[in-house]
């Protein structure tokens, strides 16, 4: 089963890891960012190693991007950000777990200061006939 | 000869190659990549030499040779003489009679499967090596198969192989009392794999390898080397009754039809005739398991011509005994729709009270689709609609949800109102 997890982030200057680069952030010392480097670390190494991590992307400043609309006579270009939204989309992973016990068990830990993690499942083009 | 000729001889022979090279050189790693090259050279010689009296010999050998000059090169620049030295010469691989080869031959591919199921892997590794190295499909199928990059599956293979080295997995057939764990961890990969791809026929088109079938013909490989395994029996024919529906159960739009609803013309039969007649023998013989009775509840949907000819009451008795045997909030489920048929849906709908409850199986679609047909049996259609969208909303399956959508609409239409077009289903989300 694939889940996506979706990193949203407001680093301020943005830039990657967005826990540096948050309020929220800059008010650890470095020594529990380096704790938490670590355990992130770990993390994936777990997880690779497990054959559950997937795919993994980071995401450019939202102010780079460029927003189609749609409309009847075509589409509709204009310049980023998207929403005016205080946390903005920053990047994320897939992962293929067995379970869902599992894949929250590795989201909750992508939670970081400054932000919020959204654990999503990926749906998929078969099914069940019972 | 032609490339799928070469193919076919290939895949074939590839379980027994490999598990030849392993058992005499023990490193996973280079026997598979001698065994590679050795399908070179074959691809190279096969289509001008002809095809060799022996295929599985001829790859055996060059691959064995590609082993050893691969050990001496190493041990001239490390000098460790007493390692090639140790190492099976090339012709004791090969049987020496086709009587005793044939049963040697099925033990290595037995050997191979437990070493690709041991219990150091996660369960997505043990599924991925035995589709590499037992089944011998290639990385590249695999990931397309299981919808993720080829880079990643290359990488969750290799690491498997290394996970085996680092534990030290020895290639051989587990001691005695690991055996009937090991095989059970067989079955459970054979059958992830089944039911991944029986649950994704959908989309067969896309594949050039239906996992379905691929699980089916390692199931019968593994049949054929534990013929006593009442278990490995029941599998089989779980499989097969399953199977035996496929061309039922998508409609031409790509859409899903619920058991109940399948033309059973459509049934293959002699599938039929084999899994009845698989789980009927198994039944008496043994301690009686899991997969045996999930196989023996197929058979009665399978024997019921008309939907409304299901022994039901026979199939609640077996959700039962399953229940005693594995209890998991997936069979209650299961069981509760049984007591719905046999004794009205309110009889049913007790059963879920506690499943609702339950922290796991209430975000499962599952539990609420079941909820809202219940409901809708007993007349209570507003309840039922809503109890279709809550379940709408947790599917993941896309024409499961496009189904549950369509129940949940007020007025309920029989079919959707747009057609599905044959294309959305190549939009897999996990492909780009």
């Amino acid at each position: 089963m694939k889940y996506v997890i979706l990193i949203h982030a407001n680093p301020d200057p943005w830039g990657h890891p967005t826990s540096i680069y948050s309020e929220e952030g800059r008010a650890l010392p470095p020594e529990q960012h380096e704790e938490m480097d670590r355990q992130f670390e770990a993390l994936l190494t777990e997880i690779s190693a497990s054959g559950e991590f997937v795919t993994a992307e980071a995401l450019a400043d939202p102010v780079s991007a460029t927003l189609y609309g749609w409309t009847a006579r075509g589409h509709l270009a204009t310049e980023g950000p998207y929403a005016e939204a205080k946390e903005h989309l920053a990047g994320f992973f897939i992962i293929d777990c067995a379970s869902r016990e599992r894949a929250e068990e590795i989201a909750a830990q992508f939670a970081q200061p400054g932000g919020v993690v959204e654990l999503r499942p990926v749906m998929w083009p078969g099914g069940d006939d019972q | 000869m032609t490339t799928v000729g070469l193919e076919q001889v290939w895949r074939e022979c590839a379980p027994d190659v490999l598990a030849a090279l392993v058992r005499g050189y023990g490193d996973f790693d280079a026997a598979e990549d001698a065994m590679q090259e050795a399908l070179l050279a074959a691809a190279r010689q096969w289509p001008t030499d002809g095809l060799p009296e022996n295929p599985k010999g001829w790859l055996i050998t060059v691959a064995s040779r590609r082993l050893v000059d691969q050990w001496r090169s190493e041990q001239a620049r490390a000098g460790r003489e007493q390692l090639v030295a140790r190492r099976t010469p090339a012709e004791e691989l090969l049987a020496p009679a086709a009587d005793v080869a044939a049963v040697g031959e099925r033990d290595d591919s037995l050997t191979l499967l437990l070493l690709c199921c041991h219990p150091a892997l996660t369960r997505p590794s043990q599924v991925a090596l035995t589709l590499r190295a037992v089944a011998g499909l290639s990385t590249g199928q695999i990931a397309r198969a299981f919808l993720v990059p080829e880079a990643t599956m290359a990488q969750r293979i290799s690491r498997a192989k290394s996970r085996l080295q680092q534990v030290g997995a020895r290639f051989g057939v587990p001691a005695a009392e690991q055996m009937s764990d090991r095989v059970v961890a067989a079955a459970h990969v054979l059958y992830l794999v089944f039911t991944e791809g029986h649950a994704s026929t959908t989309g067969a088109g896309l594949y050039d390898v239906l996992l379905a079938d691929e699980a089916i013909r390692l199931t019968r490989r593994l049949q054929e080397c534990l013929p006593q395994s009442g278990e490995v029996a029941g599998l089989l024919s779980l499989m097969l009754l399953t199977d035996a529906r496929r061309a039922a159960r998508v409609r031409r739009d790509g859409s899903l039809v619920p058991l109940a609803e399948q033309d059973r013309t459509l049934w293959d039969q002699p599938r039929i005739r084999e899994g009845v007649c698989l789980v009927e023998r198994a039944l008496p013989t043994g301690p009686v398991g899991p997969f045996q009775l999930q196989a023996a509840i197929a058979a009665v949907h399978a024997e019921a011509s008309r939907a409304e000819d299901t022994d039901w009451a026979q199939i609640e008795a077996l959700y039962r005994m399953l229940l005693d045997l594995a209890p998991s909030p997936v069979i209650t489920l299961n069981h509760a729709v049984a007591v719905a048929m046999v004794d009205g849906p309110t009889a049913g709908l007790d059963r879920l009270g506690p499943l609702l409850q339950d922290p796991q199986m209430r975000r499962h679609h599952r539990l609420h689709a079941v909820r809202g047909h219940l409901l809708e049996m007993d007349g209570r259609a507003e309840e039922a609609r809503a109890s279709f969208a809550i379940a709408a909303g947790l599917a993941t399956s896309i024409p499961e949800q496009r189904y549950l959508n369509m129940k949940a609409a007020p007025r309920d239409p029989v079919r959707p109102a747009v057609p599905i077009p044959e294309h959305s289903r190549d939009q897999g989300p996990a492909q780009s």
